[in-house]
């Protein structure tokens, strides 16, 4: 079983991208890339490899969902676990998300304290 | 996850300020937006909609993670509006109206006025600051008695203000919010009594705060019923017994200060407990799912859940058996187990509960009903484990508990090659109290001394009730002479304490002990030197600290 240890963040809101980054490394010890558009994560991402990748759903532009179904086409990141990040959790619209390949949602608001475990438990759920 | 790092926190509270700073700018600028749409044509406002939907959207997502929940949800329900606007449900001229005065009235929140010292609703996830002690606000008419409460609870060692009138007070929520209200119920010379003010205050603020209400008769009916209804969390009639008020001020703090509650669950259809795992993250609570029934204690050592939610038909291992298998285990039979199912048949029902578990959900459960099992059972499991390890009167370890805490610092302090001080303290003449003012007044003052203790206390320090009116306290990384600076600060402030009783007001003192730790002393012959220090002060007339004289020469 391969460690988490590398995280991709894509996220336009720079408050919760830097509240994240900080969780993510203080408390969970992790490596981040924060990318502040699907486009930056597209460009940014090869040679940074995550383990994992957390998508906010709603960005301008480029979306998550769009961002998600691009990334799987980069070599590698084919079966990367992901996690979409979204205000809104109707369940069928966890359902929806789940269906396009994400492993589970983070809602938002997130307490950072608790933001590097959720990571975690969503990581080990696939891995344990 | 107890201890934040001190460097972490400072970072995170910068990130706020950052983020508050922001909300300065932005909300005003909605606001304006928001005012356009009346005077754009009909695509261009369609455009600004969505612009502003998408705004609203992302401050729903960030505002609550800097810790301004009602502004999050305010704009999570704006988001929405504007959704229905442009999916043309809703077109009127008058609605629109309302749409904008309330971004308007976003910008204007006193909550984003004045920057958050901490968001207030991580002020109850996250322990606090050992060193900030907490700030009570006290709204009373007549000056001498909010005078003599404000320096009684300094001398408690809350950071405590008076305020005369609601105009004060309104200025000073302005500034800041406390950590407590104390207020009269009636306000001669305001237009509206304590109990509506405490009212209006309650539908003002984000996160109620606790509150305690001040009456001339407390058997009135109607004004309790009153101050319930505004919120309040005690009810004291004056004159005011103010440890005893205090003793209320800190179980507030006790219940409110909670980590977040430990959930396990176990169902072997893995998205429907990731689904009930979502919805319980979402109420705040910390989750684990298990699928894995053989690997149970596992989850139950490393976890520690507060509440165990079992699903009933599991393939390999059904839920009844498996709570069979933790109730075998004494270490465990604190845990609530509630079982999951689809089965509605009442008879199979309580035969799974006579074997073992506490509580039946049936599938299919709202996410509200499931919100509330969990949480109640948890709040319940917690109390009563409290409880057991914890003095009732005083709160403070018991007998043994704190013994071995002494042992486990003295270790420590071996180790580490710091200093630890160890006191023995015992309430002068307390014979005297029982005899004279009942049991009652007796239970008061060694309620207040406990209080005082913890108030003025480190949070690293340990503290336990040892005997009837004795307590013993272990002071890790602090030599006998800093131990007795200390201690000697809550002798005075314990002096200037008044108590109220049948027989008139009275006040104690009390005498204290100090022995530091060395090689040659194993914890029981420290706590034997405390407590021979103690004496010696009890022989030279009582309220005052002693030092064990072979420290003196130490230095």
């Amino acid at each position: 079983m391969t460690e988490l240890k590398r995280i991709l963040h894509v996220e336009d809101d720079p408050s919760i991208q830097a509240v994240a980054k900080v969780a993510l490394e203080a408390i969970g010890g992790f490596q981040v890339l924060s990318c502040g558009s699907g486009q930056e994560a597209l460009d940014q991402v090869q040679g940074f490899a995550p383990d994992f990748i957390l998508l906010d759903v709603m960005m301008p532009g480029m979306d998550g969902p769009r961002t998600l179904e691009l990334l799987r086409q980069l070599v590698d990141l084919e079966r990367t676990p992901v996690a979409f990040m979204t205000a809104k959790v109707q369940p069928s619209e966890v359902d929806h998300y789940r269906s396009l390949g994400a492993r589970d949602v983070i809602i938002k608001p997130f307490d950072p304290m608790q933001l590097a475990s959720q990571v975690r438990q969503i990581w080990s759920e696939r891995h344990g | 996850m107890d201890k934040v790092p001190h460097a972490l926190q400072q970072h995170l509270q910068q990130l706020g300020l950052q983020f508050s700073e922001r909300l300065r700018q932005e909300l005003p600028q909605l606001g304006q937006q928001a005012r356009q749409l009346l005077e754009v044509d009909e695509s261009e406002r369609e455009r600004l909609l969505q612009n502003l939907r998408d705004q609203l959207h992302r401050l729903a997502g960030s505002a609550g993670t800097f810790g301004f929940a009602q502004l999050g949800q305010q704009a999570r329900e704006l988001e929405q509006q504007a959704e229905r606007w442009l999916e043309r449900l809703l077109r009127q001229q008058q609605s629109l109206n309302e749409f904008i005065s309330a971004l308007q009235e976003l910008g204007e929140q006193p909550a984003i006025a004045s920057a958050p010292q901490e968001p207030s609703d991580r002020k109850r996830k996250q322990p606090r600051n050992e060193n900030e002690s907490r700030h009570i606000y006290i709204l009373e008419g007549e000056a001498a008695v909010g005078e003599n409460m404000r320096q009684t609870l300094s001398n408690f060692g809350y950071h405590a203000e008076h305020f005369n009138s609601i105009a004060g007070l309104d200025a000073a929520l302005q500034q800041r919010l406390p950590d407590a209200l104390i207020i009269d119920a009636k306000l001669p010379g305001e237009a509206s009594c304590g109990l509506e003010y405490a009212n209006q205050l309650r539908a003002r603020l984000e996160d109620p705060l606790p509150l305690l209400v001040l009456t001339d008769q407390q058997d009135d009916f109607a004004t309790q019923l009153q101050a319930v209804r505004a919120g309040a969390m005690g009810l004291f009639s004056k004159p005011v017994d103010i440890p005893q008020l205090e003793s209320r001020l800190e179980r507030c703090f006790t219940q409110q200060s909670g980590e977040p509650y430990r959930v396990l669950i176990a169902d072997d259809d893995q998205d429907l407990a990731s689904r009930y795992s979502l919805v319980l993250r979402d109420a705040g609570m910390l989750v684990e799912v298990m699928h894995d029934p053989a690997q149970i204690f596992n989850h139950l050592r490393d976890f520690n859940p507060e509440v165990i939610l079992l699903d009933v038909n599991m393939p390999d291992c059904t839920g009844p058996e498996l709570a069979q298998i933790i109730r075998c285990n004494d270490d465990w039979l604190r845990i609530p187990i509630i079982y999951l199912s689809a089965e509605t048949d009442f008879g199979k029902q309580m035969n799974a509960l006579i074997k073992a578990g506490d509580d039946f959900v049936s599938k299919p459960i709202s996410d509200n009903a499931l919100v509330a099992t969990v949480f109640s059972r948890a709040q319940r499991a917690r109390l009563l484990s409290d409880a057991l390890a914890r003095d009732s009167l005083t709160g403070l370890l018991k007998h043994g508990d704190i013994k071995e805490q002494v042992a486990i610092e003295l270790e420590r302090a071996l180790r580490s090659g710091d200093r630890a001080s160890v006191v023995m303290l015992d309430i002068d003449h307390f014979k005297r109290v029982n005899d004279e003012h009942g049991h009652a007044a007796g239970d008061n003052v060694i309620r207040a001394l406990a209080n005082l203790l913890r108030q003025r206390l480190r949070r690293v320090d340990s503290l336990g009730r040892y005997g009837g009116e004795e307590f013993l306290a272990v002071l890790p990384d602090c030599t006998p002479q800093q131990a007795k600076l200390i201690v000697d600060e809550i002798r005075q402030r314990f002096a200037e304490l008044h108590f109220i009783a049948d027989g008139g007001e009275f006040s104690c003192t009390l005498s204290a002990g100090i022995a530091g730790t060395d090689v040659n002393s194993n914890a029981d012959q420290l706590r034997e030197r405390a407590d021979k220090a103690l004496y010696a002060a009890k022989y030279n007339g009582r309220n005052q600290v002693q030092v064990a004289a072979s420290e003196e020469h130490r230095g």
